[in-house]
């Protein structure tokens, strides 16, 4: 037990079994810091389970059980944590699992099996998992909800197991099992007849890749079934080329039109232009934590980036005040964590760029790094979003240039702008991102499902050889741990660091876990 | 003993009630440790659920 940064070894608090034995000793400051945090935690759970019908949504959803483990993710997210970096940590976890609370509150509300309130289901917009919401900025009295978020993208980050059921149910229905879990288990959900039905309509987009559209595809057709008419963005792939923009920004259009036809809702420019600003809050917010990053002492990295970045820039995309509040906090935290030169873990042994698409059900791997073996992950692909400042001044001129800037935003939705767009987005960039932020190696997330990806294994060998970068491969499945599991990933990461660099890890306790059956 | 005196003793006791119960289940992991054993209790009432499963 020890208030020290790196002082526990962390690895001893795995059972073999799904949870932990006991929570961490931080010092006492800092353990009453979460644990005033867990209480708030249970206060947001108890609130939302405390409703009748969201009683009668945890037993008809499988996917609701997943929702046992919320505490668990935040100490997952926590572990080793302390002062201003755990603070931080909350600060983002707290406001997620609010939100993500209040998502599944009104999808249940408006659902026909559960809440079953029409005049609610009226002003619903269902949007796909993996689309910018940038189109839904305009429309304050629309509520716009997903229903993959909270039954495929999040449980998976609550429990590595959460989609396998879903995996298998649509393998039975004849997809191939090389299919990304990702997508495959968005359309198993829907095939399983487990997805709330509620909505006006439905917007979808070609986010990511083949995989996504197929599941698109599965998932219209059920909903068509239902009678919810869905609309689907074809948002260009080479989204750095200028002759493609003004196709994109007709797409953003007729998807506004399709809205207002189908809700009767009309856009609003001011709200918009609100939206435009706060978006611009957090793009601000994230340039000046990677600005950090490029220094001796970087501040907003790992999960604390990444997971925010995701909920942020594509869920959120500037339409929740709270989290312009969130953007403030985490600037102050990171400012004051600089001025004092503070370090996340005890020893900085490593800078490093993660690259690719990385697990989800190992989201924690990017803490892991860092207490194991001293590996900072200083930025990540999925955090490498737009930087573009967007028109948010209310002008005859920026209402026209809101369109493309819409289409800019939804053409580069996390991932995407970097698995499509050509070799520039995904390879080029890469080895920018290595010189401007120091880093000695990459770590590079190989996603055996993923078609996009795979073609280019040899071209960033060949470019790391060149540069002459320590490039370490792990390799995973996603969603689906029973291809590679967790310590599948971490035992690559373990044999590169003994073998290549001759290194002891600073936490010995964590090379090797029990955590298969782990949540 | 005045009223006043009688219910700062009852209020402080009651503070130190709710800490020492719910610090002992946020730091054993009370709570992870029930809602693991409840898990399989709801898997197996999802597997009773009749849907209409179809592409």
């Amino acid at each position: 037990m020890a208030k020290k940064t790196g002082a526990e070894a962390l690895g001893r608090f795995y059972t073999g079994g799904k949870v932990r034995s006991r929570r961490e000793w931080r010092g006492f400051k800092d353990t009453m810091y979460d644990y005033s945090r867990w209480l708030v935690i249970m206060g947001t759970l108890g609130k939302f389970i405390i409703k009748p019908r969201n009683i009668k949504a945890m037993f008809r959803y499988r996917w609701m059980a997943n929702y046992l483990a919320v505490p668990m993710m935040v100490d997952r997210h926590t572990q080793g944590l302390r002062g201003e970096y755990l603070r931080m940590c909350h600060v983002e976890q707290d406001l997620i699992i609010d939100d993500v609370a209040k998502l599944l509150d009104n999808l249940f509300r408006g659902d026909r099996r559960i809440g079953n309130d029409k005049e609610f289901s009226k002003k619903v917009v269902l949007v796909d998992e993996n689309e910018m919401t940038a189109v839904m900025m305009g429309f304050p009295t629309l509520k716009t909800l997903s229903r993959e978020t909270p039954s495929t993208y999040v449980p998976v980050l609550l429990n590595q197991h959460a989609v396998e059921y879903y995996l298998d149910k649509i393998e039975e229905f004849g997809l191939a099992p090389d299919v990304c879990p990702m997508p495959a288990a968005e359309a198993g959900v829907s095939v399983d007849d487990d997805a709330p039905i509620l909505g006006a309509c439905a917007i979808q987009c070609n986010t990511t890749c083949d995989g996504s559209l197929l599941s698109n595809g599965v998932i219209s057709k059920r909903l068509e079934e239902d009678g919810i008419p869905v609309f689907q963005i074809g948002a260009p792939l080479r989204h750095r080329e200028d002759d493609v923009q003004e196709y994109a920004a007709q797409e953003i259009r007729n998807a506004i039109a399709f809205i207002e036809e189908h809700t009767g809702a009309k856009w609003d420019w001011k709200e918009y232009f609100e939206c435009a600003r706060r978006v611009n809050v957090a793009t601000r917010s994230r340039m000046e934590w990677l600005d950090m990053n490029r220094t001796e002492y970087p501040q907003v990295f790992g999960s604390n980036l990444a997971l925010y970045t995701e909920t942020n820039y594509m869920a959120i995309c500037g339409r929740i005040p709270a989290f312009e509040k969130a953007d403030r906090k985490l600037c102050k935290l990171a400012e004051q964590a600089y001025a004092k030169k503070n370090m996340m873990a005890r020893e900085y042994r490593h800078r490093a760029i993660v690259w690719g698409v990385q697990s989800h059900y190992y989201f924690d791997f990017l803490l892991w790094i860092l207490n194991c073996w001293g590996i900072v992950p200083l930025t990540d692909m999925l955090s490498m979003v737009s930087t573009k400042i967007i028109a948010e001044e209310d002008t005859p001129e920026n209402r026209e240039q809101a369109y493309y800037d819409m289409a800019w935003l939804t053409e580069n939705m996390i991932m995407r702008n970097r698995t499509h767009g050509g070799y520039k987005v995904l390879l080029d960039e890469l080895w920018e991102f290595v010189d401007q932020f120091n880093a000695d190696m990459v770590i590079l997330w190989e996603h055996t499902s993923c078609k996009a990806l795979d073609g280019m294994h040899g071209m960033f060998e060949d470019r790391a050889r060149e540069k002459g970068v320590h490039l370490v491969w792990v390799e995973h499945d996603l969603f689906d741990p029973r291809i590679v599991s967790r310590q599948g990933v971490r035992d690559q990461i373990n044999s590169y660091m003994r073998t290549v660099f001759n290194e002891e890890p600073l936490d010995p306790s964590l090379e090797i876990l029990d955590d298969a059956n782990s949540w | 003993m005045n009223k006043v005196t009688k219910a700062l003793l009852i209020g402080t006791g009651a503070a130190a009630g709710f800490f020492g119960v719910t610090f002992t289940v946020y730091f054993f992991n009370l709570d992870m440790k029930l809602t693991a054993l409840m898990e399989p209790i709801f898997l197996n009432h999802y597997d009773k659920i009749k849907k209409d499963s179809h592409l």
